[in-house]
């Protein structure tokens, strides 16, 4: 028998991260809601070309999606947040302690609601590093390297001569082969290795650009609306177990794949170095927050945390 | 045949014969485009917008070259009755057909619209660092659709001339 | 409606409406359409739209207009001329030698451009005429140049495995360079299939006459050797920068596009009509095919999301429970079968994203496969009655060749392309071999 209701969701990454990051949530969903509900579950660029995919989930010709809000371009206030907002995060966990207890949560349902898309929940990925065929030792080595990054990360990056390139996430292994890339600056080790980047790319690289990505489920209004309460509930705590296996998978495998991987030959910017990007990132900050008072309410989180953080000191941040 | 329709057929066909020579030497703004890349690359900078605006250029090559690619009879068709039929015969099945291609057109023209709206709407820009507007594309693209739309209905007429044993010129 | 029965009647409506004539991509486009706005819900109707945007960021396509414009420039220039030439003075002398030579010389297109319709122009105009005056055999030739010209797609560059890429998401560069040792393989068994008939019956392929060699210079001879270099050099400025990573795929066919104009223009044979048949017809066949790929992607988006593919993954693996290997067969044997109604640029776009996902869950290689695939493709082209280069061939060819000569001739060479279709299942080396070596993995 067909099911009562029927969603197509589509999700931004490729097959093979699929497989961990939100095919066993949507999986145990279909297992509980049987006939009730079914969520048919696609993978990047699918049904709909990622650049298309907001609009298409706005419009209901999709139900539901997984992306960050950066690689959908999605036309709130909060776009430049999602995926890796440059040195936002030190830990994945920082994420839904700014979700939860800091606001943040309340500023994305409001600022989604106003363009007819529910935002459900965001989690937290893996860190932002860069994974290269050349090795890079200082900030000499980014001049003139076309790398694959998100648009918020890659206007960051451009400030030191890295040239962003966009391209379908499915092509990049192809393009690191083609020459169209150099590298990537796009996710953490245990992603590398699992999509297989590893093997294209020789050097990784220890300094990171965010300790965590902010990435989000979203369902089209009315198609949410429409559901029992039951339902909602069940596809919330659902996809709440995609957050949680994403926090140890991809905690255990940084360090993991760091000690024992051999794809890949770590290489490091000295802190002090590395601290003049740090520095920068403030600055990109207060362009940003000077956008809209939505942004500078953001931003203002964001300093807020991060100034805690450091009063706490060890573990939360080390000095 | 009435004489606003001979006029539809040899304007419309005039106007997409010019607009898709035009657009035939596209190829040369592709080849400058990529090898301006290629030479920037090896002895300057990479460029930022080299790859995206030949993608684009390519776009409009093929959509606004599509009509006239009608008029030149590029597009394939399986032969396996169509070539044993006689010239006649093509024209009373195409003059139905027709139908199903202007159908497509007009769902790919519907779409373009609802997508070029949006991306009008939300100043919606490419993802790449060289960060385009993207409503100019999805323009040229809806303008292609129209044209061939247009052409797609002179075809109509012409197969209608043809089954009447009259000759369009 | 169950999955499996959306997926047959939407596979056989577009039949339906190819087998009236109307434009392939008119009628895979409508029958997405119509399909969509039935079945999908909300918003569907946008969904050909929406999917065709894909063709906005895969930028292996603009290969596709570099390469065509590149075999136009070829054949149109008639460059290819002195190529013959050479072939012509030095295989002449040998039984079937002026056959054996076409091979040669649609080896050599076949690294200047991405498709057969180069290989195809140059035999029908320039080779066939010859050979025909020659009293060779209109049937073996006739398939001579057929086979010979569908080489054009498998030896690099090539736009059937640059798809085939976008689609399986594999390197361009390794796909290339697993075509390669195929290619020769294939081209030296027509090569031995040719001299083995010439010899039983020297009569299919006569040596030229005497008289005929004598004309011919010594310094003339050496001077047609020369011309042989041409495409080594193109292939070379195109091939070299891209396997070191110097310049990128959709640059290096932008250069060999460049090379094949600016060796025209030195050899001045680019006259006016040449430039703009070539210039006119790079625009019609790129329309032709990118119309065709849009309207596929429409459809595979449509299929895909009304759940025919899962329909057909569980024909495959769970429903007929066939061994890894039947199921490599049964899907080669179903290009085939498809390939006799289907265009074959439509069928690699609409059911290469069925097979492939398949083909890798099943722990098979996919560059492997992309070889495999294009030399099915090949078998596809030649195979009636929906043949590329069939039709090709009947558009070229002089008028003393007859459609029934044209599917009369095809026969011993689908036979030999079967052959090497087995022999690489076989032994997967033969196109591995190259793209580990050079890229060292
Ligand atoms: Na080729
Ligand atoms: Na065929």
């Amino acid at each position: 028998a067909s099911p009562k209701i029927k969603w197509r969701m589509q999700t931004y990454a490729g097959p093979a991260l699929a497989e961990h990051v939100v095919k066993p949530a949507i999986e145990a969903f279909n297992r509980i809601a049987g006939e009730e509900m079914q969520i048919e579950l696609y993978f990047a660029d699918q049904l709909v070309p990622t650049g298309e995919l907001f609009r298409a989930m706005q419009k209901g010709i999709i139900d539901a999606v997984q992306s960050d809000d950066d690689s959908m371009a999605s036309p709130t206030e909060v776009t430049t947040f999602g995926g890796y907002f440059p040195f936002g995060c030190r830990y994945s966990l920082d994420v839904p302690v700014l979700f939860n207890q800091y606001g943040l949560d309340k500023i994305w349902k409001e600022e989604y609601a106003k363009v007819g898309v529910k935002h459900i929940s965001a989690g937290s990925w893996d860190p932002c590093h860069f994974a290269t065929k050349k090795p890079i030792t200082s900030l000499e080595d980014l001049k003139g390297l076309r790398v694959f990054t998100f648009p918020t990360a890659g206007r960051f990056l451009a400030k030191f001569g890295v040239v962003p390139v966009s391209i379908p996430w499915e092509d990049v292994e192809v393009a690191l082969q083609t020459g169209e890339l150099d590298g990537i600056a796009w996710s953490g080790i245990t992603e590398d290795y699992t999509v297989g980047w590893s093997k294209v790319t020789d050097y990784f690289l220890t300094n990171n650009i965010s300790g965590a990505w902010i990435g989000s489920f979203f369902a089209n209004m009315d198609r949410w609306n429409a559901l029992p309460d039951h339902l909602k509930e069940l596809l919330s705590l659902c996809l709440d177990t995609s957050h949680y296996y994403r926090q140890w998978w991809y905690w255990g495998g940084e360090a993991k794949l760091r000690v024992e991987g051999s794809d890949m030959k770590l290489t490091t910017i000295p802190d002090a170095e590395w601290a003049t990007v740090e520095a920068e990132a403030e600055k990109f900050w207060d362009e940003i927050a000077k956008e809209s008072p939505t942004k500078a309410k953001v931003v203002e989180i964001f300093k807020k945390y991060n100034a805690d953080m450091v009063k706490a000191g060890r573990p939360y941040r080390y000095s | 045949m009435p004489g606003f329709i001979v006029a539809y057929v040899k304007y419309v066909d005039k106007f997409n014969r010019v607009i898709g020579r035009f657009m035939m030497y596209g190829i040369f703004v592709m080849v400058g485009i990529l090898m301006w890349s290629s030479i920037s690359k090896t002895f300057f900078m990479p460029s930022l917008w080299t790859l995206e605006s030949a993608q684009f250029m390519m776009v409009a090559y093929y959509i606004i070259g599509g009509a006239y690619a009608i008029q030149l009879k590029a597009n394939v068709r399986m032969d396996l009755f169509y070539g044993e039929w006689s010239v006649k015969k093509r024209a009373w099945v195409d003059a139905f057909t027709v139908f199903f291609l202007i159908f497509y057109l007009a769902v790919l023209l519907y779409g373009g619209l609802e997508s070029l709206f949006y991306s009008l709407e939300y100043g919606q820009r490419t993802r790449s660092a060289w960060r385009p507007l993207i409503w100019p594309i999805k323009a040229v693209m809806c303008t292609g659709f129209i044209l061939m739309i247009l052409q797609s209905i002179s075809e109509f007429i012409k197969d209608i001339a043809t089954i009447r044993g009259v000759e369009i010129k | 409606m169950s999955y499996g029965m959306i997926a047959i009647t939407m596979f056989s409506l577009m039949m339906l409406l190819m087998a009236t004539g109307q434009r392939v991509f008119a009628a895979i486009g409508a029958v997405a359409s119509i399909a969509v706005m039935m079945l999908w819900g909300t918003g569907g109707v946008e969904i050909p739209f929406t999917a065709a945007t894909k063709l906005m960021t895969w930028y292996p396509m603009l290969t596709l207009p570099m390469f065509i414009f590149m075999g136009y420039i070829l054949s149109e220039s008639k460059i290819a001329d002195d190529l013959y030439r050479m072939f012509h003075v030095w295989m002449g002398p040998m039984p079937g030698g002026l056959a054996i030579g076409t091979i040669g010389l649609m080896v050599l297109v076949s690294a200047m451009n991405g498709l057969s319709v180069a290989g195809m122009a140059i035999g029908a105009t320039i080779a066939l005429p010859e050979l025909l005056k020659r009293d060779y055999d209109k049937k073996m030739v006739t398939g001579v140049i057929q086979a010979g010209s569908s080489l054009g797609i498998l030896v690099p560059p090539s736009v059937v495995l640059v798809l085939y890429a976008m689609i399986a998401r594999q390197p361009v560069g390794q796909l290339w360079l697993a075509g390669v040792v195929p290619g020769l393989i294939m081209a030296a068994m027509f090569i031995i299939y040719i001299a083995i008939r010439c010899k039983l019956n020297p009569s299919l392929g006569p040596t030229l006459s005497k008289q005929e060699l004598q004309q011919v210079s010594k310094a003339e001879k050496m001077r047609l050797l020369g011309a042989g270099l041409l495409p080594l050099g193109i292939f070379a400025v195109m091939m070299v920068p891209f396997v070191n990573g110097w310049t990128s795929l959709v640059e290096s066919s932008a250069i060999g596009a460049m090379a094949a104009f600016l060796a025209a223009i030195f050899k001045k044979r680019l006259t006016k009509t040449v430039f703009e048949n070539s210039v006119r017809k790079t625009l019609a066949i790129s329309c032709m095919f990118m119309w065709i790929i849009l309207a596929a992607l429409g459809f595979g988006s449509v299929f895909d999301g009304l759940g025919a593919v899962k329909a057909i993954e569980q024909l495959f693996t769970e429903q007929l429970g066939l061994s890894p290997w039947m199921i490599i067969i049964l899907m080669q044997l179903s290009f085939v079968l498809l390939g006799t109604f289907l265009d074959d640029t439509a069928m690699l776009v609409i059911v290469a994203p069925l097979y492939v996902p398949l083909v890798n869950a099943l722990g098979f290689d996919l560059i492997w496969y992309g070889v495999l695939y294009t030399v099915t493709c090949q078998i596809a082209y030649l195979t009636p009655p929906f043949g590329y280069n069939l039709f090709l061939m009947r558009a070229m060819a002089p008028p003393e060749i007859s459609l029934r000569d044209i599917y009369g001739s095809i026969g011993p060479f689908v036979a030999i392309m079967i052959a090497a279709l087995v022999l690489i299942m076989i032994f997967p080396e033969l196109a591995l071999w190259l793209p580990d070596y050079v890229y060292g993995k």
